[in-house]
């Protein structure tokens, strides 16, 4: 099993500082919000892409160290996460869905992150359908049921949400402001890797 | 670290230096910092033609050189070019260059000559200055 990414560097065997120069390159071909895994045996290159991450403005996945090669998940900065803006009228803030999660009613977790974001961590029960993969993968979507649209910041699951509802989908909720803010339970898959 | 601006005078040749300048210099311009390095005395063997592709390894230091090869670090000449492929601003001492007698056609194509007050000029409202 591999975490779905755009694009994938190879920077095996370079020294300090190429894995962060290629890294820059590379990411500079992407589309905002892409994914990037970069693959590193320098180790000071697990602290150096954070850092790199946190002065460019990109957002940092994580890191998955596997038979001595690090893989490291970078995420291309996009303006999207700036505005605040929503349309989808049907909002509810974190405290509110984890009452719901607790609760007994049976509701859906749509968590429309990148695959490698949801890697990283997601609210248990979740189900990750990228925002760009919606189109395709209505069908695996229960309409009788509470749908709680999650991203990070509340900008994807905007649009996903108005998606759903276009599509038929009564019941849809956009969660507001979204995983960046989440400070409940959360799980990890990355150890399928 | 964009709008952040890095002014960094390297002022000694040896492969050490060498990597000090352009590590720092690279890494930083690849953050999105505007970096420029003023290259005077010793430290314009890091952009002349010839000097930069064999630079000594400082005295008593020597056993080193293993140790560069085994880490795989890039040439100083690879760094160079990269330097110049982030837009890194490179400036040749002019005083040191005629002290020295070289023209700026013994240097790598690309950097700009200026005298002590072109860094100043530069370096006045750096975020970060370093001296190498």
């Amino acid at each position: 099993m591999s975490i779905t990414v755009n694009e994938t560097l190879d920077a095996r065997g370079l020294a300090c500082p190429m894995p962060i120069v290629k890294t820059k390159k590379a990411i500079t071909n992407l589309q905002p919000g892409q994914v990037i895994e970069v693959q590193a045996t320098d180790k000071g290159s697990a602290a150096d892409i954070k850092a790199w991450a946190s002065s460019t403005g990109h957002q940092y996945l994580g890191t998955i160290e596997k038979e001595n090669v690090l893989k490291h998940y970078i995420r291309k900065a996009t303006d999207e996460e700036t505005k605040v803006e929503t349309k989808h009228e049907e909002i509810i803030n974190l405290e509110e869905l984890r009452s719901k999660i607790n609760g007994d009613e049976s509701i859906i977790i749509l968590d429309v992150r990148e695959s490698a974001e949801f890697t990283f961590g997601h609210i248990d029960g979740a189900v990750n359908i990228p925002l760009g993969e919606l189109d395709q993968r209505f069908s695996e979507i229960d309409k009788d049921k509470e749908i709680n649209v999650i991203c990070r910041t509340g900008n994807r699951s905007d649009l996903a949400a108005q998606k759903l509802t276009e599509k038929g989908f009564k019941n849809v909720k956009n969660v507001l402001p979204g995983m960046s803010k989440w400070e409940g339970p959360t799980e990890k898959v990355i150890k399928n890797y | 670290m964009a709008n952040t601006k890095v002014a960094i005078i390297a002022a000694n040749g040896t492969l050490f230096d060498a990597y000090k300048v352009f590590n720092l210099a690279t890494a930083a311009a690849a953050s999105d910092a505007e970096v420029g390095i003023f290259f005077t005395f010793e430290g314009l063997n890091l952009i002349h033609k010839e000097a930069h592709k064999n630079l000594p390894l400082p005295v008593g230091k020597e056993h080193f050189g293993e140790g560069f090869k085994q880490a795989n670090v890039p040439s100083i000449e690879e760094l160079a070019g990269i330097a110049q492929e982030l837009g890194i601003r490179l400036i040749g001492c002019q005083m040191t260059m005629d002290v020295m007698n070289l023209e700026k056609d013994a240097f790598i194509d690309g950097i700009e000559v200026g005298g002590a007050a072109t860094f100043m000029e530069y370096a006045k409202d750096a975020d970060i200055t370093l001296s190498f």
